[in-house]
């Protein structure tokens, strides 16, 4: 790997704000007269930042009278952290650093290959990874049936899943848990009710100090150095570079300080995750969209837009995810799997189904109560296949399920609205990829949110710790195919032009002098696209007003978000992915004209299966439009179609019933 | 829901809250060698920062400020939830 050494280092001077204001709001014009192919540096690039009188922090809170404590906040300092280096070249890029993105890194560098992770934040503490609780694999020791497993995914999917990429999972799982366990990831100790007086003295950072070697945040940061993997942190890419075809790099920005960051590389692996407009009530709020903002500007076909998240939370506050998660979070990922049984796949997916989705569905639509977090859940008491466990009945099985600490129970859909469910949607990458390629040289795609691989197909039948578990095995797969690809390609260096014209971009929301806040209209997205006629009982007429809202967001918002500051300028970035990914999501929800898993249509109450045993996607044509297609999927996938409607599908949407004539006696 | 500033005093300066933020809440003072919390407004209060806090300067603050907006709400308050779980 070489890199290359900025020209200045403003944080050595300690030269800012003004100077670097008039510089940097220079540096976009000055481009087109700078002859290297890299031109502009650390100074130049920098946005104009230096103290931002926005934030409520800037206003002190006066201490306690006669207290000593002090809750005084300092002002928010100007920008000294220019990143020394901004311009790396390497032979494979890996972007995120979750599950995906770790092993895809670690498989590259395996495969003799100079890897660079950039990450939004930092590797292990940012992006949905941190909060993993469960991790599941096959295994055909502890008599894990193939035949059961499939079947259970494929019904429980409602015969759209893609059952290829499922097989890998079966054959791959056991190794990603097993490199999973040998990184130190996986490691098994006592929960904070075993290990001592914790939990009823809620001493949360206590009990994280006592197991801080175990603490798996930690040893995302330690597989990438004891792999000589080299990070960047708190870098968000907001583009890759695209020159004669081919991908040759990415280009983002420095969160701290607004300094653009550009990496040239003969492959990328996009694994940015998915994303949600503001979640409420999970962590979700690092992922936004980024690859798949990025996939589709490219031309990318993007999938599984229609199928919602499902996941419940106790979410009566804003953000209230420290309450429910946290001894989660600090014990241990559960082991999970083995809990499919030979015969009664349909059984177990229809029950699942109908706790997951039927059941919410009907309190959101109709104003019943839900659980709100004041009960508790104590998953010590559940059976064991309720927890994800195995039922080998084997003693040796390590594969226990969850068993963490009591948590509230809750039960509101929409934890994390605009996220789509587990492994469905992203790019599209061909109904035969089986290793992330997107079809543009030089790009891969793996994990959650950026690789459309729909193997959870409509509804996620997987299993708690699928997730975390099939990421690993795609960022691999990717990780060895971009290595491979790297092995016969040439580092090209991009053009001035194009290294301009992405630096303009990322800049624009700095050069605005009046314009929209981004939370603002962060918030203004949430409220249209939460309400449950928008995203769970959709209806032709609520997805078309709401697509005007967002398209009129995308026309007259998102060029006018103005960004303050630097942490303004990640926040714009975020927005205009959101709005996007809205308007791909409403297009994907009205395409598809039935109902079928996490996708619910009032007016379309009813499986279509001459229609819709199909993929949606969503693409950019030529001329701009955003259009959809359907896209076929193998026969295989789709079960016995033959098979009685009654009998094939285990569970009824409101309304479906009638629709389709169905006896009710049979229900 | 969010961050909260304990006591100031207590921030050794080690920069844990600021380094393992995926929100970019913190900033560091590097004169004062204090953390901070510049954007309290965009915490996910995963709680990160406060469990990794050797100082323990600063906490997630867990009162119910308010309502989100969600998918639906209905009967979701801390009262009617009280009654359903005493039936």
């Amino acid at each position: 790997m070489k890199k290359n050494e900025s020209n200045s280092d403003p944080s050595k001077t300690g030269e800012i704000s003004r100077r670097d204001f008039i510089k940097g709001a220079a540096a976009l014009g000055a481009v087109a007269a700078v002859g290297s192919i890299l031109p502009l540096s650390a100074e130049e690039q920098t946005a104009p930042y230096a103290v931002d009188t926005n934030s409520s922090a800037t206003v002190p809170v006066p201490p306690t009278p006669g207290s000593t404590v002090n809750q005084i906040e300092l002002a928010i300092p100007a920008v000294t952290d220019v990143p020394k280096t901004t311009k790396y070249e390497c032979d494979v890029l890996v972007l995120g650093c979750g599950f995906a993105g770790l092993n895809a890194a670690v498989a590259a560098k395996k495969a003799g290959k100079s890897v660079i992770l950039v990450d939004k934040g930092r590797p292990g503490y940012s992006g949905l990874a941190p909060f993993a609780s469960s991790h599941r694999w096959f295994d055909p020791e502890m008599g894990d049936s193939v035949d059961a497993f499939r079947q259970y995914e494929m019904i429980g999917g409602e015969y759209i899943c893609n059952l290829s990429w499922y097989d890998i999972w079966i054959k791959d799982s056991k190794a990603a848990y097993q490199r999973l366990m040998n990184w130190g990831i996986l490691t098994q100790f006592d929960k904070a009710s075993i290990a001592g007086a914790y939990v009823e003295k809620k001493d949360y950072v206590g009990y994280r100090e006592k197991f801080d070697q175990y603490d798996r945040r930690k040893k995302f940061i330690k597989v990438l150095t004891d792999n000589k993997i080299d990070y960047v942190e708190n870098t968000m890419i907001t583009d890759v570079i695209q020159q004669d075809g081919t991908v040759i790099g990415g280009m983002g920005f420095d969160v701290r300080t607004g300094t653009v960051m550009t990496f040239v590389a003969k492959a990328v692996v996009m694994c940015m995750g998915g994303g949600s407009y503001k979640p409420s009530g999970f962590p979700t709020s690092t992922d936004t969209f980024d690859a798949e903002y990025i996939g589709y500007n490219l031309g990318l076909p993007i999938i599984g837009k229609e199928f919602d998240d499902f996941h419940m939370t106790v979410s009566y506050a804003a953000g209230n995810t420290f309450l429910n998660d946290t001894w989660t979070y600090l014990e241990n990922i559960w082991l999970c799997g083995g809990d499919a049984v030979p015969g009664k796949a349909k059984e177990i997916a229809t029950v699942k189904e109908k706790a997951m989705l039927l059941d919410r569905l009907n309190k959101a639509v109709n104003g019943l109560p839900n659980n709100d977090g004041t009960e508790m859940e104590v998953l010590a008491k559940a059976d064991v296949s309720r927890r994800g466990g195995s039922l080998s009945k084997n003693p040796l099985d390590p594969r226990k399920g969850k068993n963490n600490d009591d948590m509230p129970k809750g039960d509101t859909y929409g934890a994390a609205i605009g996220m789509c469910a587990h492994l469905t949607s992203g790019i599209f990458c061909g109904i035969d990829d089986l290793v992330g390629y997107t079809g543009v040289p030089g790009l891969y795609v793996a994990g959650d949110g950026s690789n459309g691989s729909l193997v959870s197909g409509a509804a996620y039948p997987c299993g708690v710790g699928f997730t975390s578990n099939f990421c690993s095995i795609q960022g691999w797969r990717a990780g060895e195919a971009a290595a491979e690809y790297a092995s016969s390609a040439k580092l090209v260096l991009p053009s001035l032009s194009k290294i301009s014209s992405i630096t303009k971009d990322i800049l624009a929301p700095t050069v605005l002098k009046t314009g929209f806040d981004a939370n603002w209209a962060r918030d203004e997205l949430q409220a249209i696209m939460s309400p449950y006629w928008i995203h769970i009982a959709k209806t032709e007429s609520t997805l078309q007003g709401a697509l005007a809202q967002v398209q009129y967001m995308r026309d007259n918002v998102v060029p006018k978000l103005m960004a303050p500051s630097s942490h303004d300028l990640r926040l714009c970035h975020e927005v205009r992915h959101k709005v996007l990914s809205a308007e791909m999501k409403l297009r994907a929800s009205l395409a598809r004209k039935e109902s079928r898993g996490y996708h619910y249509r009032t007016d379309y109450p009813y499986r279509d299966d001459k229609n819709f045993l199909c993929y949606i996607s969503v693409k950019k044509d030529k001329s701009g439009y955003m259009g959809t297609a359907l896209v076929p999927i193998k026969d295989e996938w789709k079960g016995n179609t033959a098979e009685a409607y009654a009998s094939r599908y285990g569970c009824r949407f409101p309304g479906e019933t009638e629709a389709m004539g169905l006896s009710v006696t049979k229900e | 829901m969010s961050v909260k500033r304990i006591d100031l005093n207590l921030c050794i300066g080690c920069k844990e809250c600021y380094t393992v933020c995926p929100m970019d809440v913190f900033r560091f003072d590097s004169v004062a060698k204090k953390s901070v919390i510049a954007y309290p407004e965009n915490c996910q209060s995963c709680g990160q920062c406060y469990l990794n806090c050797p100082g323990r300067s600063i906490t997630i603050v867990n009162e119910m400020t308010g309502y989100s907006i969600t998918s639906y709400r209905a009967t979701t308050t801390a009262r009617n939830a009280k009654s359903e779980t005493t039936k």
